[in-house]
């Protein structure tokens, strides 16, 4: 051996620029969920039940949240009139009617009309109706709301509009159960946001510590990085691109597990809720749901990587 | 070249580890470092691959002051500088290549040159069959070798060594104290700590000895100086 400094000579690096080093981060991440195998099982099926969790949850409420709006059909105008309107005259009220915003639909009811359902109504006690003509029953309009116009505010705002149209007698809109119902909305949308982020909190709180866990079983590979001089770029990069992995592989066996739940016994449980027992059962997430739980998974892995590796990376 | 100026340090409350060390190894030198356990070697070596920082004091590395560095600028320094921990530090779940391969990996290279660059330094080290085995199942001579070749396939400018003798037979240890003797004769400087009198007598390098933190005997001699040793031995 010569008895000169021999420095070798460094070879051209070949990773450099994001792209190449971005392979190699992605593959050292890769080997690390190989060579880790307990572990990344672990994180992977902590985020998966904690989604799975979640998920069930945001199931149930978007199908109440969605069958509750449902119920919300029923709040309607009425308009009864004094003198049936001539023909001409409920064509014009009709459209003047819909011209106000948040109209969604009006049928006009006959005194003929209003006999003839009374009757269907009474099918089988019929001795009740002797002596009742159609003239003692009122013609009315039955004004439809749009969904988004259903606030107690807004259904107030839209009676007085209407009561400002000449021709339209006394109005009625059942103000007392839209008050109720709304309330009822209200109160049911606090409780699911107050149940969801304190679910989401507890989602977080299990996610990060599992990853704290796994990363700290790993501090030895840290530290070693670190003395070998690592740049704390270096160091991290493979963890969060593994959290990311794991997170996103956590969303999609969450999403599996709640189709499973779903077909075998979600999709039938609508008449165990008691209502609506013809359209029987739940309906999946939607799309958007999905890609939610999707982008929730990964950014659990990303951000319980990132908090754990500020612990235990020190360089 | 290492040059420490009054430097003392404590761990958190503790009475000084270190206390007002002034010392300088020259560019090239082999330098063992010795003394009874607790005497302060291991946190000596710390300060040099920062580590640790001093208490108070300075440590300047070819002329940098590590005290001055940022926090960013550590890996840049410890590109240059070798480790061998007492406890090896290997990572259990990956192979020898890969372990080995982790020094060259930090500093960009490609992977086709990591693997010539590492197979020829295990080849070096007379472990190159082991080369897709785990740590944990070698020999304790054959992972001190791993971590060896971890601290020298980037030809380092420095190399330390922490109790590298500590749990060998005396043919390992021989064996290792050839591989930091080659190193040395390519250019690096070597510091070693160690507390083994057998291993300092047969060498004949300068000598570094502490007691409670201070340094009680400097046996300076530059390698050169040092060549013919009274036994005869040739260095
Ligand atoms: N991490 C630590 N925290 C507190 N005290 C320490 C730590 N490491 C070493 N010491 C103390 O510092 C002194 C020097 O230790 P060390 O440098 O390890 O000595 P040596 O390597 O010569 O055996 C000892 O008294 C030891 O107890
Ligand atoms: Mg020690």
């Amino acid at each position: 051996m010569s008895n000169k400094a021999k420095h070798a000579v460094r070879p051209k690096l070949e990773q450099e620029g994001f792209f190449g080093r971005f392979s190699y981060f992605s593959s050292r991440a890769l080997a690390n969920l190989r060579q880790n195998t307990f572990v990344s099982v672990v994180t992977v099926g902590t985020i998966a039940l904690a989604l799975l969790i979640a998920s069930l949850f945001l199931l149930v409420y978007v199908n109440l949240d969605h069958m509750a709006q449902g119920w919300s059909d029923k709040v309607q105008v009425t308009v009864y009139f004094d003198k049936e309107p001539a023909p001409l005259a409920v064509t014009a009220l009709k459209g003047r009617i819909m011209n106000i915003p948040g109209a969604s639909k009006v049928v006009f009811v006959s005194q003929q009309e209003a006999e003839k359902r009374l009757r269907a109504r009474l099918k089988g006690q019929e001795s009740l109706l002797e002596g009742v003509t159609a003239d003692v029953l009122p013609a009315s309009m039955e004004i439809s709301l749009d969904r988004s116009n259903r606030d107690t505010a807004q259904v107030a705002s839209f009676v007085s509009a209407l009561k400002k149209i000449d021709g339209i007698g006394e109005v009625q809109y059942g103000e007392e159960w839209v008050k109720r119902f709304n309330s009822f909305m209200n109160l049911f949308r606090l409780m699911g946001m107050l149940l969801g982020s304190f679910l989401a909190v507890t989602v977080l709180f299990i996610v990060s510590n599992t990853i704290k866990l796994t990363i700290y079983a790993r501090k030895d590979e840290l530290e070693v990085l670190g003395l070998v001089g690592a740049t704390r770029f270096f160091i991290k990069a493979p963890f969060l691109i593994e959290g990311i992995l794991q997170g996103a592989l956590g969303a999609v066996l969450s999403v599996v597990a709640l189709l499973v739940c779903y077909y075998t016994f979600l999709k039938n449980a609508g008449n165990f809720l008691g209502v609506n027992p013809a359209s029987a059962g739940l309906s999946f997430l939607p799309p958007a749901h999905l890609a939610g739980i999707l982008l929730g998974g990964v950014l659990l892995g990303f951000i319980g990587s990132a908090t754990s590796l500020r612990r235990f990376v020190n360089v | 070249m290492i040059q420490l100026h009054n430097v003392s340090m404590s761990y958190q409350g503790d009475a000084p580890a270190l206390n007002d060390i002034t010392l300088k190894i020259p560019k090239g030198d082999f330098v063992f470092l010795t003394g009874q356990s607790g005497a302060g070697k291991s946190t000596l070596l710390k300060l040099i691959y920062a580590e640790l920082s001093p208490t108070r004091g300075q440590v300047l590395i070819d002329g940098q002051n590590l005290t001055r560095l940022s926090r960013s600028q550590i890996p840049l320094l410890r590109r240059n500088i070798g480790v061998v921990f007492q406890d090896y530090k290997l990572l259990p779940n990956r192979t020898v290549l890969e372990n080995v391969a982790i020094t060259l990996e930090v500093l960009g290279w490609g992977k086709r040159d990591i693997g010539r660059k590492v197979f020829h330094m295990l080849k070096q080290l007379g472990i190159e069959d082991k080369v897709n085995a785990t740590p944990l199942k070698l020999s304790g001579g054959q992972q001190q070798r791993v971590a060896l070749a971890r601290a020298l396939v980037n030809d380092p400018k420095i190399l330390i060594a922490d109790e590298p003798t500590g749990n060998l037979d005396d043919e390992n240890k021989e064996q290792i104290l050839e591989i930091f003797k080659e190193a040395n004769i390519r250019g690096t400087t070597v510091v070693v700590a160690t507390h083994d009198r057998r291993v300092i007598t047969n060498s004949h390098r300068r000598v570094i000895r502490l007691e409670k933190g201070r340094v009680i005997e400097d046996g300076g001699a530059a390698p050169e100086h040092a060549a013919i040793g009274e036994d005869g031995y040739e260095q």
